[in-house]
């Protein structure tokens, strides 16, 4: 038989126990890669009950930050998150996202203008308690909901209120935004890639002394074409969420408690709940 | 088991009334807060504030407007003196009913 041009040996065989149906992994002798000291997988072994690793540490004392100093991040240090974003997984590899970084104090200012003035327009539609519909509010509020159950959730619905008083700034006067974009051809579930690539973002900042906080409060700005053009935003890019990041005032991370979930599990024909 | 009866997924809870909806609550330790102001700074539901003079100076919780606290514990982290901690995190019913929840603790060392 004339094997294929990427027909090695390896392959050759490895077809030949399949179709015989033998565990490869059994027979053939896999060469492996030694594994190399210097890789953070085999710095760490697990104990049960041991302390933290740094990488845990830095998972878990990640906290959102809302109050940043002046000073810049340095451009640098900004490609070098980036750089982390560039090699989370996703699905099919296809990484669906794209970022646009805004470092101008004023642009960032009169976004922040613009996402309240949206939350003002919005409440006065929606906040029964605010505004002077009164009740006509409470009626589209309950319809709007239905509509929006996400965006109008009470915590968003709390948060729109905050920054219609003007007491939630969108991004909290951090020197830094990051614009996340997904492609909205990407393979599978591309907003969820720019979850996971976002969340790179964020975890390699706050290891290098950065404070970041996720805006998913920037959909405010797509209701304005000034922005949407002024971003350069259209298809197939959509507008997702924003990452704040700056140096925080004060230390506000740290490890907090939070509410357990209950697992469903199942081992030895047996399902049990776990906390 | 916890689940969504139909009803609750129909009505959609009204948002201040705290028998369908209530705000996330924290404790402040009246010893140990100074007033400093860190934790009403970061708050990100503009949920406490700081009141009283000299000695008397310490943080609050907004008892009326509905939503402020969303529990997330990051006033307990930027807390330089430990005296505020989330007590009881939000609760909301019909719809928007938490499902499948344990209380609070802290990471745990498996
Ligand atoms: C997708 C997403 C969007 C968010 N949007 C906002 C936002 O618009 N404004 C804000 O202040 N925080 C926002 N947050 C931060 C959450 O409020 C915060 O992560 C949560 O309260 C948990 O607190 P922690 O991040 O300190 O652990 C967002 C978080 C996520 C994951
Ligand atoms: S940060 Fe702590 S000490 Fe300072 S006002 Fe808040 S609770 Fe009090
Ligand atoms: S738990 Fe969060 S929302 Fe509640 S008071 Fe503390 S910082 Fe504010």
């Amino acid at each position: 038989m004339k094997e294929r041009n990427r027909g090695d040996y390896g392959s050759m065989l490895r077809r030949a126990f399949i179709s015989k149906g033998v565990d490869m992994a059994e027979k053939l002798e896999v060469e492996e890669k030694p594994a190399s000291e210097d890789k953070t997988g085999s710095m760490y072994k697990w104990e049960e009950g041991m302390d933290w690793n740094p990488v845990e540490r830095i998972i878990l004392e990640r906290r959102s930050v809302r109050k940043y100093r002046d000073k810049q991040v340095p451009e640098a240090l900004i490609r070098r998150l980036l750089e982390m974003a560039r090699f989370a997984p996703s699905a099919g590899n296809s990484q669906s996202w794209r970022f646009i970084v805004i470092r101008d104090k004023k642009t960032i200012e009169s976004m922040e203008k613009y996402a309240q003035l949206r939350a003002k327009f919005f409440m006065f539609w929606l906040n029964w308690r605010t505004s002077p519909l009164g009740r006509l509010a409470w009626l589209y509020s309950q319809i709007g909901i239905r509509v929006l159950r996400n965006d109008l959730h009470p915590i968003p619905h709390g948060a729109l209120a905050a920054m219609a008083e003007g007491t939630l700034k969108l991004f909290q006067g951090a020197p830094t935004v990051i614009l996340i974009l997904e492609d909205r051809r990407g393979a599978a579930k591309p907003e969820l890639d720019c979850g996971i690539c976002g969340q790179n973002i964020v975890l390699a900042a706050h290891s290098l002394g950065l404070g970041t906080c996720w805006v998913g409060l920037v959909e405010l700005l797509k209701y304005g074409i000034k922005w949407r053009r002024k971003l350069k935003i259209s298809y197939p890019y959509r507008l997702v969420e924003g990452i704040a990041v700056g140096y925080p005032v004060g230390n506000p991370d740290g490890m907090v408690e939070r509410e357990l979930h209950e697992i469903e599990w199942y081992e030895n024909s047996q399902w049990k709940t776990v906390l | 088991m916890a689940y969504l009866t139909l009803k609750e997924r129909l009505l959609i809870p009204t948002y201040d009334n705290p028998k369908y909806a209530r705000s996330g609550q924290v404790v402040i330790d009246m010893e140990k807060c100074n007033g400093c102001g860190n934790c009403a700074m970061i708050c990100p539901g503009g949920a406490l504030y700081i009141a009283g003079i000299g000695k008397d100076k310490k943080a609050h919780l907004m008892e009326d407007d509905f939503p402020n606290c969303m529990s997330c514990n990051d006033c307990a982290a930027m807390c330089p003196r430990d005296a505020v901690k989330v007590s009881q995190t939000y609760d909301f019913g019909r719809f928007y009913k938490i499902l499948h929840r344990g209380g609070l603790s802290a990471p745990r060392k498996f």
